[in-house]
C-alpha cells in the first residue's frame, strides 16, 4: 500500500505550488487578479499538456474546447435560471461543459486523429474558426450577439452569491481544474495509458507492433484534455465574466499561449506546465507594466529563443540535473 | 497444424512487386531463416506477417485465425512479436520502461499490470546484460545495446512467433556466436515456439536455423532444410554468386 502511494509522490510539489499560489492570493487581495490569471495559465498548460505533451500531437483548435465549455455554463445559467435550481445551476453548467467538450472532441478526433503529426496539426487549425462561424452563422446560442447572463445568475442565486461566485469561486474552480488536470496526468503516467502514450509519441508504428491500440489511447488523452479545457472555460470565462461572445472564446491566441507554456515548462512532464505558466504569466504581467503596448514585440522573440535553446523545457533540464538524487522521486 | 500459414501473398509498391505470390508455413517451435540479397523483400515479408503492411493479395492464418486484415496491434495480442532491422526503441523511455511496454501490451498484456511488467522487465534486462543501463533513456544507448533492448522488449511480449529482422547485422563473429546461443536458450527456456529470423549472415543461419527460405526479387526461390539450402546451386547462384564454402565461413 505504501509502495503504491509512493508512486504518486510527484503530486506533492504540484499541490505545494498551487497551495502557495492560492495562499498568496488570499493573503494579498490586491494581487488576487494576478494570481487568478496565473492559475488560469497553469490549468490551461496542464490540460493542454495532457494531450500535446503526452502524445506529441499539436492541436491548434484546442481553444474551441474552452469555447464550448464556456457555452455549457452559459446555457445552463441563461436558460435554467428560473427553474429554482439555485447553486445547482453551476453543477449543471459544469456537466454541460463536459458534455459539449466531449462531443466536440469526439467529432474532431474521429477525423483528425486518423492523421499523423503535421497533418493532424493542419487539420485542427480550421476547427476553431469553423466552429465560431458555425455558432455565428447558424445563430445557435444567440449567434454573434453572444449571451449575457449576469442578470440571470443574480436572479437564480441572489446578488451576494452571484458576486462571490464570479469574483472568487470562479477562480477557485480554476485552481480545482488545475489540480484535477495534474492528478489525471500523474494517474495516466503511472498506468498503462501513460506508457502507451509515451510509446506512440516516440514511434507510432513501433507502438502498434508492441500491441498498442494507438487510436484508442490517443482518443482517451484527447477527450480528457478536451473535458478539462471545457471545465476551464466554464469557470474562468463563463462564471467569472457572466457573458460570452463567440469572437472572444474561439480566439486562437489562447491555443498559442498554451503551446508556449507547455514548451517553456517541458512537454510531457507533470511540473512543466506550472513552471511554464508562472514564467509566461509573470513575464507578461510585468512587461505590460514596464513596456505597455510593446510587450509582445519583445516577448515573442525571447520565447522563441528560449524554446529553441532548451527544447526539453525548464523541467526537462531540471530532471536531468537531479537524476540519481533523492529529488528524482518528486520531480517528473 | 502450423503456427503460421502464408498463402499466395503479394505486396506491391506502385509498379514494384516487393513480395510476389509467396506461400510457406511456420511450424510450432521451429527456427527458420529467411535469407536473400538486399532488396529481396525480406523486411517487406516481415511487415506483412506482423501487419505493418496489409497484403494486396493472399491470405495469412495464425493458429487458425485469419489475420489477413488484422492491424499490427491485434496480431501482437495473438502472439506475433518482432524486432526492427534498424532498432526503434522508445527513445525517451528508460530501458526498463521500454521492455515493460512489451510486457504490458503484448500477448500477455491483458493479464499484466504496470508493476508486474516492470518486474518482468528486470528479468529480461538481466538476461541481456544491460542491468547497469536499466534506468537510462534508451535513446542514448549504442546501436548494439539498442538491438538488445529491442529483443528483450519483443521477448517480454511473450510471443509465440518472434520475427527478428537482421538482429545480428553489424556484430562481430564472437558476438554472433553469443547471440545464437542466447536465442537458442531463449527459445527453449522461455517456451517461445519459434524464432524466425531474417539474416544474411550465414554464420548465424547455419548455427541457428533448421530451415531456410530463400527470397529473390520478391519471390520464393527455395524453402528447405538449412544444409540443403546452403549448398543448393540455385541459392548459390543468386546469393552473391559465391561458392558454397564461403557461406559456411
Ligand atoms: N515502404 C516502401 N515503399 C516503397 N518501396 C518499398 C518500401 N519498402 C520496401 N520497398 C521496396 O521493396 C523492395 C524490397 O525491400 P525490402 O523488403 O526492404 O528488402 P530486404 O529486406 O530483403 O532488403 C525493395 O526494392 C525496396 O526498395
Ligand atoms: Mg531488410
Amino acid at each position: 500500500m505504501m509502495r503504491h502511494l509512493q508512486k504518486y509522490s510527484p503530486i506533492l510539489p504540484v499541490l505545494l505550488a498551487y497551495g502557495v499560489l492560492l495562499g498568496i492570493g488570499l493573503a494579498y487581495p490586491g494581487k488576487w487578479q494576478l494570481i487568478a490569471q496565473l492559475a488560469f495559465y497553469c490549468a490551461l498548460g496542464q490540460a493542454f499538456n495532457l494531450f500535446m505533451g503526452m502524445t506529441g500531437y499539436v492541436d491548434f483548435g484546442y481553444v474551441a474546447f474552452l469555447g464550448v465549455g464556456t457555452y455549457g455554463m452559459a446555457v445552463s445559467i441563461y436558460f435554467l435560471y428560473d427553474k429554482g435550481l439555485g447553486i445547482g445551476l453551476i453543477f449543471i453548467g459544469l456537466a454541460l461543459a463536459a458534455v459539449f467538450s466531449t462531443g466536440l472532441s469526439l467529432a474532431v478526433g474521429a477525423v483528425a486523429l486518423r492523421l499523423r503529426g503535421a497533418y493532424f496539426a493542419i487539420a485542427t487549425i480550421g476547427v476553431n474558426e469553423g466552429f465560431r462561424y458555425f455558432v455565428e452563422g447558424a445563430r445557435i446560442w444567440n449567434g454573434a450577439d453572444g449571451m449575457i447572463f449576469s442578470r440571470h445568475l443574480r436572479k437564480a442565486v441572489g446578488r451576494e452569491t452571484a458576486m462571490t461566485l464570479s469574483t472568487q469561486w470562479a477562480d477557485i474552480l480554476v485552481f480545482g481544474v488545475a489540480v484535477l488536470a495534474a492528478i489525471l496526468t500523474l494517474v495516466y503516467m503511472r498506468n498503462k495509458v501513460g506508457y502507451a502514450l509515451t510509446a506512440l509519441r516516440e514511434d507510432e508504428d513501433a507502438a502498434k507492433v508492441m500491441g498498442i491500440n494507438v487510436t484508442k489511447f490517443k482518443i482517451i488523452a484527447f477527450i480528457t484534455s478536451a473535458v478539462l479545457a471545457g471545465l476551464l472555460g466554464a469557470s474562468a470565462w463563463a462564471l467569472k465574466l457572466t457573458y460570452v461572445y463567440p469572437e472572444d472564446v474561439f480566439e486562437i491566441h489562447y491555443t498559442v499561449e498554451a503551446i508556449i507554456i507547455v514548451l517553456l515548462g517541458g512537454a510531457g512532464t507533470l511540473l512543466g506546465p506550472i513552471v511554464g505558466a508562472l514564467i509566461y504569466g509573470a513575464s507578461k504581467y510585468f512587461l505590460a507594466i514596464v513596456l505597455p503596448g510593446f510587450q509582445l514585440l519583445i516577448f515573442a522573440p525571447i520565447i522563441i529563443v528560449i524554446i529553441v535553446l532548451f527544447p526539453e523545457g525548464t523541467v526537462g533540464i531540471l530532471k536531468k540535473k537531479i537524476r540519481g538524487t533523492a529529488l528524482e522521486k518528486f520531480i517528473i | 497444424m502450423p503456427l503460421l500459414k502464408v498463402r499466395n501473398v503479394t505486396k506491391r509498391f506502385g509498379g514494384l512487386v516487393a513480395v510476389d505470390d509467396i506461400s510457406f508455413e511456420i511450424r510450432h517451435g521451429e527456427t527458420m531463416a529467411i535469407v536473400g540479397p538486399n532488396g529481396a523483400g525480406k523486411t517487406t515479408m516481415f511487415n506483412l506477417i506482423n501487419g505493418v503492411f496489409l497484403a494486396d493479395e493472399g491470405q495469412m492464418i495464425f493458429e487458425d485465425v485469419d489475420v489477413t486484415h488484422f492491424p499490427s496491434y491485434r496480431r501482437a495480442h495473438l502472439g506475433i512479436g518482432r524486432t526492427f532491422q534498424i532498432p526503434r526503441p522508445f527513445a525517451s523511455a528508460t530501458v526498463r520502461e521500454n521492455i515493460a511496454i512489451g510486457g504490458m501490451f503484448g500477448a500477455a498484456g491483458s493479464e499484466v499490470n504496470v508493476d508486474e511488467a516492470l518486474e518482468m522487465a528486470d528479468h529480461y534486462i538481466e538476461l541481456i546484460g544491460l542491468t547497469p543501463h536499466r534506468d537510462k533513456p534508451a535513446g542514448g544507448l549504442t546501436p548494439i545495446e539498442k538491438k538488445m533492448v529491442e529483443i528483450a522488449r519483443a521477448l517480454a511480449m511473450k510471443p509465440r512467433l518472434l520475427l527478428m529482422d537482421e538482429a545480428m547485422a553489424g556484430m562481430n563473429p564472437t558476438d554472433i556466436d553469443k547471440m545464437v546461443e542466447f536465442l537458442k536458450d531463449i527459445r527453449d527456456k522461455e517456451g517461445i515456439a519459434i524464432v524466425a529470423m531474417v539474416e544474411h549472415i550465414m554464420r548465424a543461419v547455419a548455427g541457428l536455423a533448421e530451415r531456410v527460405l530463400v527470397m529473390h526479387q520478391g519471390a520464393k526461390l527455395v524453402d528447405e532444410p538449412t544444409q540443403e539450402a546452403l549448398s543448393d546451386p540455385k541459392v548459390i547462384e543468386v546469393y552473391l554468386g559465391k561458392p558454397a564454402e564461403e557461406f559456411h565461413a
